[in-house]
């Protein structure tokens, strides 16, 4: 068996890997995410921040307000939140597909990864301003 | 070939087998788990848009529609973690030496452990 | 034997010279509680109809022929006990997501193509080259593949996956776990050739992580396990692309050899 005989031979233009490996890898370092701070983030601001006991113990609004305007917690919802969209994005995707939309498959593509990037653009912003 | 006969998958294959079912759950979850990232970005919208505008939002968070709303969000971003961690010991094995660690300790040191530590860190952070 | 107690057997039928569509036929088998639904198949085709066709050969979960769906599951048939079944007919069906030969025979060409495409073999340039001694490897390095070793091609999983039955692309759970098993063989060198075909389009990505070929494995290859790190392998190698320039020394060079004497 020699080298050439392989078929990996083929040598010249390299095949270019598809995008899917990068889609991939956003789903799944997002995943990771959303597993280990969403549901944390949901017990946050839809429960403990809106119900007033936990409120007055916060020190009010402004003080929340201010614990979110330090910049590592910033980045730090940004990275998450923003992983956290390409991992659903990504999912949504996969499973309309499999539903069978997968001749939309490239529309698809658009719409979700451009909704995730969208998403982290606003976020970027309203991040900017707090 | 013509000889050969060719079924077609019917288009509700996922109500076919109970483990289709199961999948099609977990994959929802990003739907809400998406859903609730809009809300909580409009909740930063609030907060950088000043004091009074987020007492005043987390005031209409406070009623019942949203509450539920949240409290499906929280259900379905648990299921989210729960099913991830359950693939984390398949899709990431880890070896010592020549042995696998067992599925239950790998999803406790990479996913129950690190998750608990952080819902009680960020849930402490926010009403210290 | 017509005091003794039988059981039915419904047998997906399809002889494509004479049938458009294919049927169920009805049999009544002697029921045994040793027997598998392959012995009752096997029997019907002995004493009653000769044209049932079907393949089987091992008869003990090692050759991976006998695959069928049984009532609705795929099973090896030479492990599906009647007893689990009995008293309720049992409906034997040829695999889904397969062009149907004949009753029972699917067409496994496009899997043995799937096969091929990942390469299942140890891919080095120095295989020749044995002076130096043999290729050493440790129990540890063995356990990172053997798992996805012990496939036997029964070809179970690609009837529980709904992505090989969509997708003509999708490599499948187990031409995917055996491509991952010589990417994780410490001897092969191999491995950016094999995700040349991998990390093309739908070839692994396809896959949304159903899980169920893992379920219906009769081997407990877990390739849904090994779809997600031949992913994360993938996924590295992408990134890598960008910046090395591909295939950069890994074949054959550096690798470690056994001292011998
Ligand atoms: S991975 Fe398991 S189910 Fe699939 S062909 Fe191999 S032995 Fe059969
Ligand atoms: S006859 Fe060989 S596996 Fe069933």
């Amino acid at each position: 068996m020699s080298g050439a005989a392989r078929g990996g031979g083929k040598g010249g233009r390299p095949a270019r890997p598809s995008s899917e490996a990068f889609w991939w890898a956003l789903f799944s370092a997002g995943g990771v995410m959303a597993a280990l701070f969403v549901p944390a983030f949901i017990l946050t601001t839809g429960f403990l921040l809106p119900s007033s006991d936990a409120m007055a113990a916060a020190g009010g609004a402004g003080k929340v307000a201010a614990a979110v305007g330090w910049w590592p917690v910033r980045v730090a919802i940004f990275g998450i939140v923003a992983l956290s969209l390409f991992h659903c994005a990504h999912r949504i995707r996969h499973t309309l597909m499999d539903l069978g939309l997968r001749r939309a498959g490239g529309v698809l593509k658009v719409l979700c990864y451009g909704g995730a990037a969208a998403g982290c653009v606003w976020l970027g912003a309203v991040l900017a301003r707090v | 070939m013509s000889g050969q006969y060719h079924r077609s998958h019917s288009r509700a294959w996922f109500l076919e087998r109970p483990g289709y079912i199961r999948f099609m759950i977990r994959e929802l979850t990003s739907f809400f788990v998406a859903a609730y990232l809009v809300v909580l970005i409009l909740t930063l919208g609030r907060a950088a848009a000043g004091e009074a505008a987020l007492a005043e939002w987390l005031q209409a968070l406070s009623g019942t529609g949203w509450m539920v709303a949240h409290g499906v969000a929280l259900v379905m971003a648990v299921w989210h973690a729960v099913t991830w961690f359950k693939a984390v010991p398949q899709a990431m094995p880890i070896f010592i030496g020549e042995k696998k660690l067992d599925a239950p300790v790998a999803a406790v040191l990479m996913g129950y452990g690190p998750w608990l530590t952080v819902t009680a860190g960020v849930v402490w952070w926010a009403v210290r | 034997m017509s005091d003794s107690k039988t059981i039915t057997l419904e047998l997906f039928r399809y002889h494509p010279e004479t049938d458009s569509e294919p049927r169920f036929q009805s049999y009544e088998v002697p029921y045994d509680e040793d027997w598998v639904v392959l012995d009752a198949i096997n029997w019907i085709k002995d004493y009653v109809d000769g044209s049932v066709t079907h393949r089987w050969s091992c008869r003990m979960g090692v050759c991976g022929s006998c695959g069928m769906m049984v009532n609705g599951e795929p099973k090896l048939t030479c492990a599906a006990f009647l007893k689990s079944y009995y008293p309720f007919p049992v409906r034997v069906e040829p695999l889904v997501n397969f062009p149907v030969e004949r009753d029972l025979v699917v067409d496994m060409d496009g899997f043995m193509e799937k096969l091929r495409d990942v390469k299942p073999y140890i891919i080095r340039d120095d295989v020749n080259d044995t002076s130096q001694g043999e290729y050493r490897q440790s129990p540890a390095e063995l356990a990172q593949y053997k798992q996805y070793s012990m496939c036997i091609n029964c070809m179970l999983c690609y009837s529980a996956c709904p992505v090989v039955g969509h997708e003509e692309e999708f490599l499948g759970p187990a031409a995917l776990a055996l491509g991952h098993r010589y990417n994780k063989d410490s001897r092969d060198r191999g491995k950016s050739e094999r995700m040349e075909v991998m990390l093309s389009n739908e070839a692994m990505w396809g896959c949304t992580f159903v899980g169920e070929c893992s379920v219906v494995c009769p081997k407990h290859v877990d390739p849904a396990g090994a779809i997600q790190q031949a992913k994360a392998m993938g996924a590295q190698e992408y990134f890598k692309r960008f910046v090395m320039p591909r295939g950069a020394g890994t074949k054959g060079a550096g690798a470690s050899r056994g001292a011998g004497a």
